[in-house]
Formats: C-alpha cells, structure tokens, sequence
C-alpha cells in the first residue's frame, strides 16, 4: 500500500500543549504516578501462607469429585456422557449391572487423567444426575504421572473433603428423594 | 648520526670485523628480518611461510629489542617492554589479519598499548585524548563501516596486500631507523635530573591538564582554532550533503519494500550464509 | 612504593567487592522496585538456604548468581566464536577500570606515617573525567562487538543502534560536565567535590540547566529507560545479547549495572556534593575517623537515592523512538547544553559579583536559564515528531536517504 493511498485514515498524533513540549512537568506528572504506586497496596497474594480469594467457588472449575447420594453411594449411573462430552478424552468410565434396585448400572471404575482434562467443564454439564462435578481446589500437585490419575475412591474422597464447602445442586437448591420421585413420576 | 652507523666502513677487512661492529649487524640483521617476517606474514595470495614469518618476526623484535637502554629500575623496564611487545604485535597482526574487523580490533588494542605508553610515561592527557579521540570515536566509526559495507569481506582487495614487497622493508627500515636513533641518542645523553624549577614548568608537573590548556589556548591558539575550523567545515559539509540528497524528489521510484531488503541484506546476518 | 602499592591493591580489592556485590544486589532492588511500582511484591522468597528464613528476598542474588554459574555455557555455531567472547570481557574490563579515578569517600587519616589517604583507587589522575569518557567510549565495543559476532541480525540492529546512541550522547554528556569543570576549575573529580564543599554551593543549584542535560545524557550513556532502545526487548528481543547465556550473559549483566553505578556516582560527586553535606561533614582535609565515615555514607547514600530515582524513572516513561532519541541529542540537549556553558562562562568570568551574597544572584541566574530555555525549547522545537511519509514521493525519497 503506497503511502499516498486514498484508503487510508490518517490519525494525528495529540498536539501538546506548552507545558507538554517542555517535557520537564510531564517528568514530574509520570514520576508522581510511579510514585504513588510504589507505596500503594500491592496485588499479590502470598500463595502458600495466604489463599487466594476464590468469589463464587460454586462456578470455579478446579479439581473433579464425584458426588455421593444420602446413602453414600456413588450418584454416577454410568451413561457416559461425560466421557462422550470430554473434549480431552480423559474419562474412563467401566459400567457394570447396578447391585441397586433404582438404577441399571453403575461405575465399576471411573478414573479421570487429571493431567490430560483441560478443566472445560464440559462433564459437569453433560451428567444428567448431577454425579460429576467441578470444584474449587485449584492447587492440584503430584510427583508422577500415574499419582495424578484420580480413580473413582480418589473422585469421591474429594466429595467429602469439600462438601460442606460447596454442597451439590441438589442440597444447594433443597431438592429432596421425594421431589425426584415425584419429577419421575410426571 | 645515523649516517655513520650505515656506512660503516666495509674496505676494512680485519677479523676483529665482525667484534668490533656487533651493534651494526644487530641492526642489519634486525632490518632484514624484520622485512623478511612482514612480507611473509602480510595477506598475500598464498598462505604458506606466515608461521615462519611470525617467528621470524619475533626474532627480529628481540635484536632491536636489544639496542635499547635500560631504564635502570626493572619495574619501570618490563612495563615498557610488555606494553612496547603489546603495541608493535598488535599493530603487526592489525596489518596482518584478513577479516577486517578483525583487522579493526587488533588495532584498537595497537591504540590502547599506545595510549599505555603515554600513560607510563606521564602524558596522561595524550593517553586519554588517543583512547578518546581514535580508538573511542574514530574506531569506532570504522567498524561500524566495516560492519555494514563489506559484511563476508570477501572483496579480494580487501584480503591480500598490496606491493608487501615495497611496505615490508619501508616498514624495517623505518623500525630500524627509530632503533638507532633512540638508542644512540639516550646512550650518549641520559636525560639530566631536572630541578624543580624546572619540573613545576613542565607540561608534566601537577596540574598537568591546566599546563596543557594554557599552552594549546595561548602559544598554539591559531593551531587549535585552524583545527576546529576544520572540524567545522567537515560537519557542514556533512550536513550539506545529508540536505542535498533530501531535496531530491523521489529519485528512481524506489519501491517502499526497498528499505527491509536493502537492510536484510548487508545486516550482519548474511554474513556466514 | 611497597606502601604505595599495597593502598592501591587494598583499595582496588575493596573497591571490586563493593561493586560486584552491589550490582548483585542492585538487580534485586531493580526488580523489588519494578514490583512495587507495578503493585507487586517482587522476590521476596529466598533467605537463608536450608532454612524458612527469608530475609525480605536478600538470598536472591546468590541464587541468580548460582543460576548463572551453573548454567550451561552455550555457543551457537554460527557466531564468530573469538570476537563472541572477547565482547563481554571488553565491556566489563571498561566499566570496572572507570572505577579509578572516581573517588567513594573524602579521605581517611592517616594510617602510621604519610599523609591523609585518599578514597580514590588513583589519586592525582589529573585528567579525570576525560578518563571516564575514554573508558565510557570504550564500552562501545563491547556492545558492537557482541552485536556483530552473535551473527543475528536482532543483536546487529542493537549493536548499531547502541552505538549511534553512545556516540551522540556522548556530546550533551561532555558538555554537562563542561559547565562543571569551568565552575571548579579542574578535571579531577576530588577537586570538583573539594570545590563544592568548600563554597557549601552545590552544582545542581548554581547550573540546574546543566544538571538536566548531564542526567539525560547519562541515562542514554547507561542505556536505561527511556533510553534502552539497544536492548528493547519488544523490537529487538534482547538487542546486543540476545545470543548470550549463562557466564558472558552475567559479565553483560554486571557491566550494565555498573554503567549505572559509574552514572549516578557522576551525578553525585559532579552536581549533588559529592561528600558534602551542609552542616554535618565539614569541608576541609582536618577529619577525623568518624567524620570520614560520614562522608563515605553521605556519598553512598546519594548515589543509592540516584540509583533509586534511575529505577523509578524506568517505570514512568515509555521508551522513545530512535529518530526522537537523535533529535533529542542533537536538536535540544546540544543546545541546551551550550547554553548552560555560556551562562557558566559568564558566572565564572565576572565571578566578583557572584561573590559573598552574590551567590543568590548566581543561583537564580542558573534557574532563570533553566526554565527560559526549557519554555525557549519548547516553543522551537518540539519533540514531538510524526515521521510518517505522506506520499508515495516522500516515501521513495526517504527510501533513498536511507538505503
């Protein structure tokens, strides 16, 4: 494109006005800027001894648990939406016949390679029994590949480590046995 | 004085010859070795003999080296002589080398062992005024023409000398001659001790610098004013020119892709390519 | 002449000690202050190894200095493998060597027999500050060097454009210093501090013009923001040693740092007193031990506060571009820096007025010549410059010039 050429748009630079062509009080103008942030509060969080704030841990999307019903089993049917939703592939799900009365089956095994998940939250909403969901520990470590492998007794522990922390929808929004039973029922 | 030294009378043919003009011979060899080391070292079209050149170079350096006088205090005498080896080295190899910066850089050091000896010697301002003057600005400015011009230096004229025959015993004999002269000179008369009348009026004495200024600004004021005129007239016709070539319009309708190629092409990245 | 020599190695050992350290923990104030002006914290981790001890981060410079000795020392192929090496040892060698003539304290008394001694590592160089700007001249090599034998054309461009930067600035530089030497009479710094302590009259205050002038010419001289353009790290990566690592990046490192320090050790002795200070060091060579230490912190603590404002100026103002950079050399600071002297001429050459009380009149000359030529600048020449070529013609033409 030639310099002369009609499309163009030139943008003129702001024309300063004395005390800007000086260039000395803009000095002190940027100085005291600087200054005022050199004593001003400070951002960083000192991570290990100091938390981060985390606003609304309900819609943070750190580790995987997998939520338990009132009588402590696992709420996981088995459906595999999860895994089909997985952008990452990093669901493993082994669905055997369910030994309980009010599902068809359950997971035998589940395991989710917490290194492969890319943390989209995809799962969460894919399950249709609120089984799987995300939570908000962020500081998730490990010293091999295969540690950070979450088998299903992992996932569940994690259920009980921040429940009361974060309760799931069903608890959050009150919804009783009764009132799935009765949803079922319509 | 140097007149009798070089014809030294050749008709006596007596055996204590050879004893009786050792200085003479030193001196001769000295001078055709010198010449024979230079021509052999410096860039020619063939590579072979420059590692006997240097050797040869070294040899000849020593038999000047002893004609010299001893300064009497032997810290003073081997700071002069590690900075002298320095200087003449450095210079030769300055002459010698085939890459051009490198060329540059050996004759930035040939400076800073110049600007040693004056130092060493108590012209501290002579020594500052060479690092600042040539090796700061004028140096400088080479390299960064050497740099930009010819970045692979595969020029052939930049990469052999010319006429080594001729340069290489002018160059022996112009050492051999400044030998003799500064040999014989200070072994006839060794530089009185002065008094200190004489030392407080000394360009060298304290409060050298403002010995220095009074001097250039009253007995060689016309000098330094002639000098900067000069300066002057560089610098506009400098500009002048940088102002000429503005004024043309739009010369050879350069295409604004011309720059980044232009630029791509003598940076210095093409240069092992 | 043993006596003489042992002072000087002494002198030269603490001298180098003190520089190398401070420059390992200049990095770590760099870069606490970059933080803390960023609303940041900075390191502030690494204490005493093996321990929970974190002395507010004052173990990082031995951690970045083990960082870079363990670090591999990497060569690429393609670099010109003498001149690669040769280039950071050169500008290091020319910014220690700087440290001769530049004294760090007053004078200590005297120690068995002989006079007072003097805290310069070599007293009575009589040329100076003219050894300080060879020295400083000096430092273009290794930054022409280095940009030209890493065979990139990012460290080329960094290389050149550094010593254009040098070269150029080395002229508002000098002339800010004129207006000094004029004032007291003498290239050797301990004079120009002597003169200052003894008039009780600082140089900022008599030629502030000329202060302005030499501060910038000194940022530009030192590389630091505004004026880091040789290694701007948004165009040219890392400029000069871009392909730099491990030891030879470290010698870089240090050698920058110490261009800092050299900088703002001149702004201190040349324009803020150097040692002195009203009212608490005295003025003449009769000390005591304790008014020497004084000195010797008086002295430290300006050119800590120099270093300090150098860091905050880092923060505030974005870097110019190179045209601006040469027009600012050569359009305001030369000028700028010729006024000051002539003003300095004329305070020196009728100094019976400026005598006694006179000095008011003196001091308010130089601030008068400050501001009038700041507003005289700005109504000139204005730094703000749009170097867009608007046609097609101009374009080519400017193609020309530069190709």
């Amino acid at each position: 494109m030639k310099a002369d050429d009609p499309n163009i748009k030139w943008i003129e630079e702001p024309q300063l006005g004395l005390t800007g062509r000086m260039y000395l009080p803009l000095i002190v103008q940027g100085l005291t800027t600087t200054t005022k942030h050199l004593f001003g509060p400070k951002v960083t969080v000192s991570f290990p001894e100091e938390r981060p704030l985390i606003e609304n841990p309900l819609i943070y999307r750190g580790v995987h648990r997998l939520n338990k019903d009132e009588q402590g089993r696992v709420k996981c049917v088995a459906c595999f939406l999860c895994a089909t939703a997985c952008p990452a592939h990093c669901i493993d799900i082994i669905g055997v016949e369910s030994p309980w009365p009010d599902r068809e089956k359950y997971p035998e095994s589940f395991t989710i390679d917490e290194l492969r998940c890319i943390f989209c939250g995809m799962c969460e909403e894919a399950c249709p029994v609120d089984a799987i969901e995300l939570t908000s520990l962020f500081d998730l470590t490990g010293r091999s590949r295969e540690e950070m492998i979450f088998d299903k007794e992992k996932l569940l522990s994690v259920y009980d480590q921040t429940k009361d922390a974060e309760p799931m929808p069903s608890v959050r929004l009150g919804i009783t046995p009764a009132h799935r039973g009765m949803e079922g029922q319509h | 004085m140097i007149a009798p030294l070089f014809a030294a009378d050749v008709a006596s043919q007596s055996p204590s010859w050879v004893a009786s003009h050792a200085q003479q011979i030193q001196i001769a060899l000295g001078a055709l070795l010198a010449a024979l080391a230079l021509w052999l070292i410096l860039p020619r079209a063939s590579q072979r003999g420059r590692i006997l050149g240097g050797v040869l170079g070294i040899v000849s350096l020593g038999l000047f080296a002893a004609q010299f006088p001893r300064l009497g205090d032997w810290l003073d005498d081997s700071m002069f002589v590690v900075l002298a080896t320095l200087t003449v080295l450095a210079a030769a190899a300055a002459m010698t080398f085939r890459n051009p910066v490198y060329c540059a850089i050996w004759f930035a050091l040939a400076l800073l062992g110049t600007a040693g000896l004056f130092f060493f010697q108590g012209a501290q301002f002579l020594g500052v005024a060479t690092v600042v003057v040539y090796a700061g600005a004028i140096l400088v400015t080479f390299l960064f023409v050497l740099m930009l011009a010819n970045p692979k230096g595969e020029a052939y004229y930049d990469r052999v000398s010319w006429e080594a025959w001729i340069s290489a015993p002018a160059a022996a004999v112009m050492v051999a001659v400044l030998t003799v002269s500064l040999s014989q000179n200070v072994a006839a008369a060794p530089p009185a001790p002065q008094s200190q009348a004489d030392l407080d009026r000394n360009i060298l004495a304290p409060q050298h610098m403002a010995h220095l200024g009074k001097h250039l600004f009253s007995e060689y004021l016309i000098a330094v004013e002639v000098a900067g005129t000069l300066l002057l007239v560089g610098l506009v016709g400098a500009v002048a020119i940088v102002a000429a070539d503005k004024e043309l319009p739009g010369r050879a309708g350069a295409t604004p892709a011309s720059f980044t190629t232009d630029l791509g092409e003598s940076g210095a990245g093409g240069r092992h390519a | 002449m043993m006596r003489l020599f042992l002072e000087a190695t002494i002198k030269i050992a603490i001298l180098i000690g003190g520089l190398m350290t401070a420059a390992a923990y200049l990095v770590l104030l760099e870069r606490r202050v970059a933080a803390w002006v960023q609303d940041r914290r900075g390191p502030n981790r690494v204490g005493i190894p093996l321990t929970k001890i974190s002395l507010f981060g004052l173990g990082q410079p031995l951690a970045d200095g083990l960082k870079f000795i363990f670090k591999e020392e990497y060569t690429p192929a393609h670099v010109d493998r003498w001149l690669y090496t040769l280039a950071p040892l050169s500008i290091l060698a020319a910014a220690l060597a700087t440290f001769a003539v530049i004294p760090f304290g007053s004078v200590i008394p005297p120690i068995g027999e002989g006079g007072p001694i003097p805290l310069v590592v070599a007293p009575g160089v009589d040329v100076g500050m003219v050894y300080v700007f060879a020295l400083s001249s000096m430092a273009v090599y290794g930054v022409i060097l280095g940009g030209w034998a890493s065979n990139n054309k990012y460290s080329f461009l960094g290389g050149l454009r550094s010593s254009a930067q040098l070269i150029a600035y080395e002229i508002p530089l000098s002339l800010g210093i004129l207006g000094v030497v004029l004032a007291s009479g003498s290239l050797r710094l301990d004079t120009i501090i002597d003169q200052q302590a003894a008039t009780g009259v600082w140089n900022i205050l008599v030629q502030p013009l000329g202060f302005v002038v030499f501060m910038i010419a000194a940022f530009a001289e030192s590389a630091r923001l505004p004026f880091d353009l040789p290694e701007a790290e948004q165009e040219l990566i890392g400029g000069y040693h871009t392909e730099y690592s491990g030891m030879r990046l470290l010698l870089y490192l240090i050698a920058e740092f110490l261009h800092m320090v050299t900088a703002a050790f001149l702004i201190a002795i040349l324009f803020l007193g150097g040692w002195h200070l009203w009212g608490l060091t005295g003025s003449g060579d009769e000390i005591t031990l304790f008014t020497a230490v004084l000195r010797i912190v008086v002295l430290t603590v300006k050119v800590l506060a120099t270093i300090f404002f150098m860091m905050m100026v880092r923060w505030s103002w974005p870097r110019f571009r190179f045209d601006q950079l040469m027009s600012l050399a050569w359009k305001v600071m030369l000028p700028l820096g010729l006024v000051n002297l002539v003003a300095m001429a004329f305070v020196v050459e009728y100094r019976q007025w400026f005598a006694g009380t006179g000095t008011w009149a003196a001091v308010a000359l130089g601030w008068v010549v400050l501001i009038g030529s700041s507003v005289g600048m700005a109504l000139l020449a204005p730094l703000s410059s749009d170097n867009r070529p608007r046609s097609a013609s101009e374009g080519a033409a400017r193609q020309q010039i530069f190709s």
